[in-house]
């Protein structure tokens, strides 16, 4: 881990100290536009419950949707979902176009 | 002379490694510190439950019933530390005291919520999710007052208090210090 990775940590948990709710986890991020052109959340859990996930949340972050979820195997997953096309999102993208 | 054991200075400083290294890994974005957190968390809930029947059962200056002053006890020992002339406690002092109530309480809490949130029935509750990170923040913030309390009292006794938790040893009682 290099040292400007430990800076943007202190960084990081500096600002969390000042703005408790301003967290944001980032395990991917979204090339995703204006809010007008996103698809429901709604549609989105409808879509993963049909797959037969069990899903927990749904969440904005990094301007994707970020869902918790329990999957058809069981597995409790983490996923993110591009808010336009609703195509899965994965773990360390970078403004994904969808 | 000696003032705090084995076990008191092993729980104090691996508790703080827990809580340290648990900051620093809790917004990461790599697989292996989110996983490294997580154990750091179970380590520290345990290190915490040892230390609660430490307080029961270790030697004097371990004892809750020790170092857990009353309000009026408290609030005196508060008012002299404002007025510059409170006394020395060879033990914890009765704001020390509640401080550590403070921190292994709070830390218990962050790690049994941050457990919660990885359970299969707690997994993307949103409340459990919110307790946790506030639960980190509140520890975090209790972790800087307790330095600066350690950093002030030391100042005033003119005693490292860091390095006592180190060794163990502090400066034997003076008349008028409380033992």
């Amino acid at each position: 881990m290099g040292k400007a990775h430990w800076h943007g940590f202190f960084a990081a948990a500096a600002l969390t100290l000042m703005v408790p709710a301003a967290h944001a986890t980032g395990f991917a991020t979204c090339d995703s536009g204006p809010r007008e052109g996103w698809q429901p959340q709604d549609k989105l859990s409808a879509m993963l419950k049909e797959k037969g996930w069990q899903v927990r949340r749904i969440k904005e972050d990094g301007g994707c949707y970020e869902v918790y979820a329990v999957d058809d195997k069981g597995q409790r997953t983490e996923s993110y979902f591009h808010p336009r096309t609703l195509a899965p999102v994965p773990r360390g993208a970078k403004d994904h176009k969808g | 002379m000696k003032v705090w054991d084995r076990f008191v200075r092993i729980a104090h400083w691996s508790l703080a490694g827990c809580v340290l290294a648990a900051w620093i890994t809790a917004e990461s974005k790599l697989k292996s510190a989110e996983a490294l957190h997580e154990w750091l968390g179970y380590a520290a809930l345990a290190v915490i439950a040892l230390r609660f029947g430490w307080g029961w059962i270790g030697p004097r200056y371990a004892r809750f019933l020790q170092f857990v002053a009353g309000p009026a006890r408290t609030l005196a020992y508060a008012k002299a530390v404002l007025r510059g002339n409170e006394p020395r406690y060879l033990g914890h002092n009765p704001l020390g005291g509640w401080m550590i109530v403070a921190l292994l309480s709070v830390a218990a809490l962050a790690s049994l919520t941050g457990w919660l949130s990885v359970t299969d029935r707690f997994w993307g509750v949103e409340w459990v999710q919110d307790a946790h990170e506030a639960l980190g923040d509140a520890l975090i913030a209790l972790a800087a007052l307790h330095v600066a309390g350690v950093v002030y009292t030391s100042w005033r006794q003119r005693e490292n208090l860091a390095a006592a938790m180190l060794s163990g040893v502090k400066r034997p009682p003076e008349p008028g210090d409380v033992a």
